[in-house]
């Protein structure tokens, strides 16, 4: 007799559990949809601009940075020797000594490497030019005075020649 | 021919405002030159060397073969200063040291008179020297070889090598940018 009205209850149930089943569903999709359109509206990214160049919420962060407990935290940290267990897993990976190939190897560094050469070669270059056009007009100075005539004045002799840009 | 001028001294800038370079720098522009003809022919005889080095020749042979390699270096040492002053009027050494040789009108050198001015280099280098030190008393700073061949050595300030660089680079980017969009323009 029991079992009969076990079976009656079930069955008349049945239909309101698919109906909260899809209750359920509609809800979910509902938030998602909501959530969606929350992150992707400006009134957000307005919200999240506002509050961060409010001057309370900076007035706030400051004074939490220069707290005893923001301190206390940071030492706890460093001292933990977290950063430590960090390092040494980063220098014996392999994949951070790839990186470090990748990088050198990479057209930019090699360029800026090169670079730094060149300018390098110029700086020395530019000097020894300096210096040789002054050694230039020493020379003849002392020439000129050896055979003791004047010093030459320029004259025109070469008509064709003519200043331009470069 | 249009000339760029470099900060020249007063003596030896004429009233158009062209400056003619100094003995010093010349002789160090030569100097690299050397340098440069030297290696490259120093490369280029090891090379020979060690192929020779493999056939057992007669020394008879290898005399020949000594003398070619001298007629060649002679060559090249030619061909060198020539090519280059009739080219673009400047050797790698005279770029480095931003001086320029031109015929006594500002044009660029002819094959003719480059080989000219070659020659006269040795007849002013064989007395000493002294052809060259002509060159300090004379007001367009002219040596011997100058004056046989009729040319004048001017000075020609050009870009940096670093700026060089970086103008060659972005040359090149901007031309594999342009032909990317070509590509893009017409996909085969």
């Amino acid at each position: 007799m029991s079992a009969l009205g076990t079976r009656v209850v079930v069955a008349s149930l049945r239909p309101l559990g698919g109906v909260a089943g899809a209750a359920v569903d509609a809800a979910v999709t509902v938030e998602r949809y909501a959530t969606a359109r929350v992150l992707d509206s400006p009134e957000l990214e307005r919200i999240l601009v506002s509050a961060v160049e409010s001057p309370r919420v900076q007035a706030a962060v400051k004074r939490a940075l220069v707290s005893d407990g923001v301190r206390d935290i940071v030492t706890a940290v460093f001292e933990s020797g977290l950063f430590d267990l960090i390092a040494e897993r980063l220098l014996a990976s392999e994949a951070l000594w790839h990186l470090v190939d990748e990088i050198a190897a990479s057209p930019a560094v090699t360029a800026a490497i090169t670079q730094q050469g060149l300018g390098f070669a110029d700086q020395v270059g530019e000097e020894v030019r300096t210096r040789s056009r002054s050694a230039d007009d020493w020379l003849e100075r002392a020439a000129w005075r050896l055979v003791h005539r004047r010093t030459p004045t320029p004259r025109r002799g070469t008509e064709g020649l003519r200043p331009g840009p470069p | 021919m249009e000339l760029t001028t470099a900060a020249p001294t007063a003596r030896t800038r004429d009233p158009s405002g062209v400056a003619y370079t100094g003995l010093l720098t010349r002789g160090i522009a030569f100097a690299i030159d050397a340098a440069l003809i030297n290696l490259v022919a120093l490369v280029v005889t090891a090379g020979a060397t060690l192929i020779v080095s493999l056939f057992h020749l007669p020394s008879n042979i290898r005399a020949v073969i000594a003398a070619v390699g001298v007629a060649a270096y002679v060559v090249w040492v030619i061909g060198y200063f020539v090519g280059f002053w009739s080219a673009t009027g400047q050797t790698p050494g005279n770029r480095v040291m931003q001086f320029r040789v031109l015929t006594s009108n500002g044009e660029r050198l002819r094959p003719r008179r480059a080989l000219l001015r070659c020659g006269a280099l040795v007849i002013a280098a064989l007395p000493l020297f002294a052809g060259f030190l002509l060159t300090l008393f004379d007001r367009q700073r002219r040596g011997l070889q100058d004056r046989l061949a009729r040319t004048v050595v001017v000075e020609a300030p050009g870009l940096s090598l670093a700026e060089a660089s970086r103008r060659r680079r972005r040359t090149s980017a901007r031309r594999a940018i342009g032909s990317e969009h070509a590509g893009a323009d017409h996909p085969a």
